[in-house]
């Protein structure tokens, strides 16, 4: 086997900028296609939203590109959609992103348009109206699928009163609930230049892009501001089951407990567990080429604890869709898979196997000009560095076996987990008849 | 309105070989990233299976992972993981494709395998039966979305004829009954070079790529291609409904009209239509039904270039009280009023503003390059691409009423709800649940 190179082979130019009202600015120029991503991603979300106003941040996202003080709903979507580009507004528990694309010669009307979506939404009465009775209406179609239950009882049982318990887009109730004054005070409290960040990679040049920039955002107030903190999540110290039942063809089965933060130093020795345990390339990793390779139980069947990680502790995850009467082989599948890895070191191939796929798909992260502006904004948020692409390959080849052992001790636990599962089963777990 | 760019642009990029056994060979350099797509595309899918023999094209998919003599069951995923890669495949109705994304330092393993499993695939029976299980649960999986039993059931009404009628997947009994001698001729029949196009997108040198790839393909026996698919859907002759039920409380409809292939001189104008009628917010179905109705979650349409003679779907969901009933009396409204008013001058630039936007972003990735050349190539050719925007661009308001007229009319479109089965949801109250048990979320 040749040993390959890890440098990704590509590198950019990072350049900060910080603008008079904390704005911050993450530029690189990308020449490869004549069109500019634009993210600018305000640091709030459903995390930071009280239980009774539960979905509130993803509605107010929601909601930024509804209406401004000088554009209708319509005026924004023919602005944006005549030029052939893409603006989306979305949010998730840690942030509310407005993303847009567009060509070359359209920078500054996308610049204009993600501006005016942050600064000056008015949240129409009408609108929310709109949203509240389309969410109510997505949620009762989420309801139909098993593995959207399933995940939603999952959270319940890991997070207990952390926010992550919630589905982020609310519950019904506190959807019907919402008032505009809660969407204008949301707006009023996190949406401040010196809490959003602005990361632009295309077909640009700096000198010509930073005006603009301050042209469109420079006049955006900034106001003395700090995130509030939220209390950390209590992991369990025992085994909690559901089982709800749904006439589905399969049963969806999640396994697992809390995990870890983005932050943990640990990350980078986990990301290589999970390579070996539940990801991978193909079904190489333990669990699929177990479950579904071996033993033809499932076509999905995963398991995770990096995946999840944020600014709130993860969660370790086992997944697999079976059919009804593979019910006990899939969970005792799933939990031997821990066991071993916590029982025994995994293999100088497995690790090597593992290190390889890390640092030579690392590339696949930095193809497009808003996957690189998505990793600039990520990079700032969780104080990766800039120099974390060169850093990445070190951090994965310096892992080792031992160091396996001790973080799958550590944080993996095949006693004390949380068990969903959903479909055609009896609440004691008994297999119905379909 | 003219296009500022051209579409002979993005084929004039591209380079079309093809050896002396029939392979056809595409290459296309694109250097900003250090990233080589490998796909192959095979001219066999759901559309060239017989009636109980569905569902070969995708599990030959699944079998092309479980070995040959030199790249053992379990291997090429492996090769995949050292080499840091990524591999997937998928089936349509015409064609199957495979498909490895690398570092352009390490990806010439692709052009091994995808030369090997073209025609060394072995068939253990127990390899065989085994991935019976897993296509079955895959199967299964997709009968648990309202949308892929809505789909079956609706394309299998609006076609009595031709093949397209069958899912990709396979009838769940045909798959159950395979076996792996008709799978072994099946793939001996569809897989071989005159049958196939290799495309190779990204960080190349195109001249070292082509010697490397008459290596490794050039000694791979030319064949002799196998029969045409010859099944003609006859035209429909009056509007064709049905209903599914199944256990969802929220109505969902589905409405698929025929629709002509690929290059078909009609299928510029329903891709510019598609574009009017549900393209992003300033759309005209997303305007009557989301905004002003209020009567769905969302509308969407799925018109494709496709082999043969093909559907145009819609779908909806509907929104709290509203019905599938209104749903579609609207869509046919916002239809008569195209036939008889035509669409705007504005309508026209927009869409055709966003078909060349799409184009110029599709250069970015090396995999979205290998895809659009790979499909075009194995559906009917890349002067397709050619003349494809000029066509866009030159498409009328007339042009548009037209298709409108013809292609939206009431006896060519087959109509399915999804409907209650009156069976219980995991959260309704116990005094409407069967089962008299409730859960909390």
């Amino acid at each position: 086997m040749k040993t390959f190179d890890d440098r990704i082979g590509r590198s950019f130019d990072v350049h900060s900028h910080v603008l008079g009202n904390g704005l911050q600015v993450l530029l690189v120029e990308n020449p490869a296609v004549p069109a500019v991503a634009i993210n600018a991603s305000v640091l709030a979300g459903a995390r930071h939203e009280p239980e009774a106003k539960a979905g509130l941040a993803i509605m107010a996202s929601r909601l930024l590109d509804e209406g401004t003080e000088t554009r209708s709903s319509l005026d924004i979507a023919e602005a944006i959609e005549s030029a052939g580009g893409h603006l989306e507004a979305d949010g998730s528990f840690e942030r509310i992103v407005v993303a847009a694309t567009v060509l070359k010669q359209d920078l500054d009307l996308g610049l204009e348009l993600a501006a005016d979506l942050l600064i000056h939404p008015i949240f129409p009465e009408e609108y929310i109206a709109k949203e509240k009775t389309r969410t109510l209406a997505e949620i009762a179609s989420a309801k139909d699928r098993p593995q959207v239950i399933a995940g939603w009882a999952f959270n319940e049982m890991i997070y207990g009163t952390h926010p992550l318990h919630r589905p982020s887009h609310g519950y019904p109730e506190t959807v019907e609930q919402m008032t505009r004054r809660d969407l204008i005070d949301f707006h009023k409290k996190f949406f401040v230049p010196n809490n959003t960040i602005l990361s632009i990679v295309g077909d640009f040049k700096i000198s010509e892009i930073l005006p603009l920039v301050e042209k469109r955002f420079g006049s955006w107030a900034a106001r003395p501001f700090e995130l509030p903190k939220v209390l950390p999540p209590v992991r369990q110290t025992d085994r909690r089951e559901k089982y709800i039942t749904m006439p589905a063809q399969q049963l969806n089965i999640y396994l697992g407990h809390l995990g870890v933060e983005r932050a943990n130093p640990d990350f980078y020795t986990l990301q290589v567990l999970d390579t070996i345990l539940g990801g991978g390339a193909g079904f190489t990793a333990r669990i699929p080429m177990r479950l579904r390779d071996e033993m033809g139980l499932a076509y999905t069947t995963f398991a995770s604890i990096t995946m999840t990680a944020g600014l709130d502790p993860g969660k370790f995850v086992a997944y697999i869709g079976t059919s009804p009467d593979n019910m006990k082989l899939a969970i005792e599948g799933l939990l031997n898979e821990i066991r071993r890895i916590v029982a025994e070191p995994v293999t100088p191939d497995e690790l090597k196997d593992a290190q390889d796929f890390l640092t030579g798909s690392f590339v696949f992260a930095f193809e497009s000009s808003s996957q690189i502006a998505r990793f600039l904004t990520h990079a700032h948020v969780y104080g990766l560095g800039f120099d974390f692409i060169e850093k990445y390959p070190r951090l994965i080849r310096s892992v080792t076996a031992a160091d396996i052992a001790r973080v799958a001790q550590r944080y993996l636990d095949s006693e004390n987990y949380c068990l969903t599962v959903v479909g055609p089963v009896a609440e004691d777990g008994t297999i119905l008849e379909t | 309105m003219s296009l500022p760019v051209d579409s002979s642009t993005f084929t004039g990029e591209v380079r079309r070989t093809v050896l002396d056994n029939g392979l056809t060979v595409l290459t296309r350099e694109l250097h900003a990233s250090p990233i080589v797509s490998a796909m192959i595309w095979y001219r066999v899918g759901s559309r060239n299976e017989e009636f109980g023999q569905t569902g070969k094209s995708h599990f030959l998919e699944h079998m092309l992972f479980k070995g040959t003599d030199r790249f053992k069951k379990g291997e090429i995923d492996l090769l995949t993981l050292k080499n840091g890669g990524g591999n997937n495949a998928f089936t349509s109705h015409d064609f199957t494709a495979y498909y490895f994304n690398f570092a352009s330092d390490r990806w010439d393993i692709a052009l091994d395998i995808e030369a090997d499993r073209m025609v060394n695939c072995i068939f253990a029976p127990e390899e065989f039966e085994s991935e019976k299980k897993v296509v079955i649960e895959e199967l299964r999986m997709g009968l648990d979305n309202p949308w892929g039993l809505l789909l079956q059931e609706v394309d299998a009404t609006a076609y009595k004829v031709h093949p397209y009628r069958n899912p990709v997947i396979g009838w769940q009994q045909d798959v159950e009954r395979a076996t792996a001698e008709e799978q072994q001729a099946y793939y001996r029949k569809h897989y071989h070079p005159g049958n196939a196009t290799l495309v190779l997108s990204g960080d190349i040198d195109t001249g070292r790529v082509l010697e490397k790839v008459a290596q490794k393909f050039s000694s791979l026996p030319a064949r002799a291609p196998s029969a045409p698919v010859t099944a003609v859907e006859p035209e429909q002759r009056g509007e064709k409904r049905l209903v599914v039920e199944w256990r969802s409380k929220v109505p969902r409809l589905a409405i698929a009209y025929h629709a002509p292939e690929i290059a078909h001189k009609d299928t510029y104008a329903l891709q510019v239509l598609n574009l009017i009628l549900t393209e992003g917010k300033t759309s005209r179905l997303y305007q009557r039904l989301v905004e002003r109705e209020q009567s769905v979650t969302f509308i969407s349409a799925d018109y494709g270039e496709s082999k043969d003679p093909t559907l145009f779907h819609f779908r909806a969901e509907a929104r709290g009280e509203h019905t599938a009933e209104e749903i579609e009396a609207s869509l046919y409204a916002e239809m008569k009023s195209i036939v008889s008013d035509g669409v705007t001058q504005r309508e026209l630039d927009r869409a055709k503003h966003q078909v060349e936007a799409h184009f110029v972003l599709s250069r970015e990735r090396a995999q979205d390059q290998a895809m659009l050349f790979g499909q075009i190539e194995t559906l009917y050719g890349l002067d397709y691409i050619d003349t494809y925007l000029g066509k866009i661009s030159g498409t009328t308001s007339e042009d548009v009423m037209s298709v409108c007229s013809r292609y939206f009319a009431e006896k060519n479109r087959t109509v399915g709800y999804l409907v209650s089965d009156g069976s219980a949801g995991p959260d309704d109250d116990a005094e409407d649940a069967d089962e008299g048990s409730s859960e909390d979320l």
